[in-house]
């Protein structure tokens, strides 16, 4: 056991740690104790400081104010290397990995193994077969790191910290984007790694995994360490109020059935896009909120992005309102159609995050807020106005680039440009990743209205108690296949790992 | 996570936010922001106070015009090129192109009218433009390669219809345009700063503007958000190109000939205007005033070797130590900016 000095027994003990950048005040003096060998988990709201103190921690900030302990050691902070050698490391959201190179070749990057004047490539693999071994997961050595899976990247990030001798680990939403399947093997990686005392703070939006995880759990609000308890003494409804800082209704499943005798506005039959989707049916009517559940690989995306028009080789029937149209190859055929798209990984595919707000509003509609050939800004801000008005985002943002908006106001942005095609089906495809407790119940609600007001949705979540939540209906995919249409008391979380885990061991078998 | 991009640090077109508290740090990045954002015109401003304590005729109202219809050709490009850097290319066949162009320009101004010699010009290098965007939205060819290729043999081109001869053109309705004046304002000046100010309008204000921007500083979302992306990206060659043909034309009647080799430090000459003013060369940033500047400050460069008579084999060796040392500037101020930021 690395515990440190006997007078400092905690793996990371960190003392009045304060932080501003820029005259925003991130962290006013935090304190966190991490016991030696245990899963600690971070909880609050966006823009908590969770990932600020994570930083400092890991060297990456340097703490205005404050004391630090990493294994004993008092550290001055802002050193990464420094903290590394005392045994800290990060595991990123975003691997940090080399995508052309193998594996093995990645984790021992910078130290790379040698015989003679060769790269010594049976010793590495031999070796990461070890270390793939502690976490837990079926890596082939040789397998581009670009090729792996995301969880796969980030057992492999994990596995080169551990090589390098980190006995602490900050995993910052290590869970994010990953399915039921490969958040288990994750599950199961921090397991193995408590039982080889390594130190790890966890942080996650996830709470059923913070406490399925954590010995101790501490809440973060505002920039202040609110609470730090045992996780046997807190309860949801405990941890989100620490969060929250006020009374929170969690929220029930919506109305079912608003739709039942409502006329059908889509049908797709036997949709195929190679190599990702194969005859795939669905119907949606007016109102309705159907939900796309599935794994990572599932083909959730891929579907919303065919009838988006932005999937070039997909094919099938659509028949919009009654009317037998050719399948949409372009994303401006598609919204002639009436559908309008909201794309996943909104700083990727959603935002021109050096434009202002209102231009990213307006990007589909520039002639709607221009004279002639020029854009007037009067009229551009009276046409975001309108639009982000209904979804709460404050006018005065407007003027903002979007990069510098929060995760929940920058998917408002995504939606609300949507929206302004004026479509009468909307498809959203995970809107509610990354951001807030708070923000997700508001896009909810907004989901919910639009429905309520006759707009058919498809939503697609890689968190099934969201697509659960939200759904009238549900479709469950698998491998690119339909699996099942979950209707009324169907609708569980349950119901849906069944058909996943059915289709699962009918395919091994 | 990103959440702490949220609104911790001045917007990047200079318009800082208000600041809430921890006045010396917010001064800071507001010194960041600013040097950021005006370091070029503060370079600018240098560069002129130094020639001109060596020599005032640098900065006589007939020096000036002089410098500005001298280098209108280069101007004139460089507009069109702000607009391909910005949409996330880079055209190299503009040198080519405009040489080219030119010598069309005074074949066919030996024995036609100038009008039909300009247009035809003008034509060719809009033509060359749609080939250029052809070439890189069809076949997908990286900008960068596929206008280097297309400048090799537009060059080759230019020396077969010469045969290494320069056209000379002696008839004064086609001199007219490029020596000609209206109160001592040369024609190719005005020429010149309509181009910079019609595109820079387009640029700043207009829907093709906001688009190419949203292009150039994110391609994908800008597909999925409906726009037509390998059209507007494709339009700025075309734009360039007609630059080119332009610049041709203004240069044939300037000089009174064209041959295979009128100026070949010109694409670099441009180029450095655009990038030097400030404007990315990875797509989304990026204003027509930097490039104004740019272009104000090589043209002073080049005109201040004549006029304090150092030898002018210096010239390209202190073109290429500002270009480097105000990216170098650039890039360590970026960095501040961010330390501030994160």
């Amino acid at each position: 056991m690395a515990a440190g000095s006997p007078e400092c027994p905690a793996a990371v003990r960190a003392v009045g740690i304060f932080k501003t950048f820029a005259g925003v005040q991130a962290l006013r003096g935090v304190d966190l104790e991490l016991r030696s060998g245990e899963v600690h988990g971070l909880v609050g709201e966006n823009g908590a400081g969770k990932s600020t103190l994570a930083k400092i921690i890991s060297g990456a900030y340097n703490p205005d104010a404050g004391l630090l302990w990493i294994n004993g050691r008092l550290l001055g902070g802002g050193h990464i290397r420094a903290h590394a050698e005392a045994g800290v490391a990060m595991v990123y959201q975003e691997p940090k990995l080399v995508a052309g190179l193998s594996a093995a070749e990645n984790v021992f990057l910078g130290k790379t193994m040698r015989r003679g004047p060769f790269v010594a490539r049976r010793e590495a693999r031999r070796r990461l077969r070890e270390l793939a071994d502690v976490v837990g997961i079926d890596i082939d050595p040789a397998a581009k790191a670009g090729d792996l899976t995301l969880a796969k990247q980030r057992m492999l990030d994990v596995a080169r910290a551990l090589d390098s001798g980190a006995d602490i680990l900050i995993m910052d939403e290590p869970s994010a984007a990953l399915g039921p399947l490969e958040r288990d093997s994750l599950y199961r990686t921090v397991e193995r790694l408590r039982e080889r005392q390594v130190t790890i703070l966890y942080i996650s939006h996830d709470l059923d995994e913070v406490f399925r995880l954590s010995n101790r759990i501490s809440v973060m609000r505002d920039g202040t360490l609110v609470a730090t308890r045992p996780a046997k003494e807190w309860t949801p409804r405990s941890l989100v109020e620490a969060m929250l800082g006020r009374d929170f209704v969690v929220p029930t499943r919506h109305k079912v059935g608003r739709t039942d005798t409502a006329a059908e506005i889509l049908r797709v039959e036997g949709l195929t896009v190679p190599g990702a989707l194969e005859r795939v049916d669905l119907t949606l009517r007016r109102g309705e909120v159907l939900g796309i559940a599935g794994l990572v690989g599932s083909g959730r995306s891929t579907l919303l992005r065919a009838l988006a028009g932005a999937e070039p080789k997909a094919a099938g029937r659509l028949v919009v309102e009654g009317r037998s149209v050719p399948w949409p190859h372009s994303v401006q055929r598609s919204r002639a159609y009436g559908i309008g798209f909201s794309p996943e990984d909104r700083r990727r595919y959603g935002l021109v995050l050096g434009l202002s707000s209102a231009v990213n509003v307006s990007l589909t509609n520039l002639g709607a807020v221009a004279s002639g050939s020029f854009v007037r800004s009067h009229k551009l801000i009276r046409y975001a106005t309108r639009l982000m008005t209904p979804l709460a985002f404050s006018p005065g943002r407007l003027r903002v680039e979007a990069g510098f908006l929060s995760g929940g106001n920058q998917q408002k942005l995504v939606v609300g440009r949507t929206l302004g095609g004026g479509p009468k089906i909307l498809l959203l495809d995970e809107p509610t990743a990354g951001i807030d407790v708070g923000a997700k119940a508001e896009m909810f609600g907004i989901i919910d209205r639009l429905a309520t007001e006759g707009m058919s949705v498809l939503f697609a979540s890689s968190e099934l108690e969201e697509v659960v939540e939200i759904s009238d209906r549900i479709l469950v995919l698998g491998r690119g296949r339909s699996i099942g249409v979950l209707d009324g008391e169907q609708c569980t979380v349950r119901e849906i790992l069944e058909l996943l885990f059915g289709v699962e061991r009918g395919e091994a078998a | 996570m990103s959440e702490q991009h949220v609104e911790l640090s001045p917007e990047r077109a200079g318009r800082p936010l208000a600041p809430t508290g921890a006045r010396s740090r917010t001064l800071r990045a507001y010194g960041i922001e600013i040097v950021r954002t005006y370091g070029i015109v503060f370079a600018f401003a240098v560069l002129v106070a130094a020639v001109a304590s060596q020599n005032s005729v640098f900065i006589s109202h007939t020096n000036l015009l002089n410098i500005s219809g001298q280098w209108a050709p280069a101007g004139v490009m460089a507009a069109g090129l702000t607009f391909v850097l910005i949409a996330g290319g880079i055209d190299l066949s503009i040198g080519a192109n405009f040489n080219l162009c030119a010598v069309v320009a005074a074949a066919i101004g030996q024995h036609h009218d100038p009008g039909l010699a300009f247009l035809a010009a003008m034509a060719l290098g809009t033509g060359i433009g749609i080939v250029n965007a052809l070439i890189v939205t069809i076949t997908g060819i990286d900008s960068f390669i596929a206008t280097l290729g297309v400048s090799f043999a537009l060059t080759s081109v230019s020396q077969i219809l010469t045969g290494n001869q320069a056209y000379y053109v002696e008839r004064n309705d086609f001199l007219s345009l490029g020596t000609g004046s209206w109160h001592t304002v040369p024609y190719t000046g005005m020429v010149m700063a309509g181009t910079f100010l019609l595109l820079g309008l387009v640029l700043a204000r207009g829907v093709y503007g906001q688009k190419i921007y949203a292009v150039g500083g994110n391609r994908e979302a800008s597909r999925l958000a409906g726009l037509r992306v390998e059209a507007l990206y494709g339009s700025t060659f075309v734009l360039t190109g007609f630059c080119c043909g332009l610049a041709g034309v203004l240069s044939a009647s300037q000089l009174g000939s064209a041959q295979y080799n009128i100026d070949p430090g010109i694409l670099f000459d441009v180029v450095t205007m655009v990038v030097l003013g400030g404007t990315s060369l990875l797509g989304g940033y990026g204003a027509m005033w930097r490039t104004v500047i740019g272009w104000a400050f090589i043209a002073s460069i080049g005109n201040a070797f004549n006029i304090l008579n150092v030898n002018s084999n210096y010239q390209n060796l202190v073109k290429g130590l500002v270009l480097i040392g105000a990216l170098a500037i650039d890039v360590y101020v970026r960095r501040l900016a961010r330390a501030g930021k994160v």
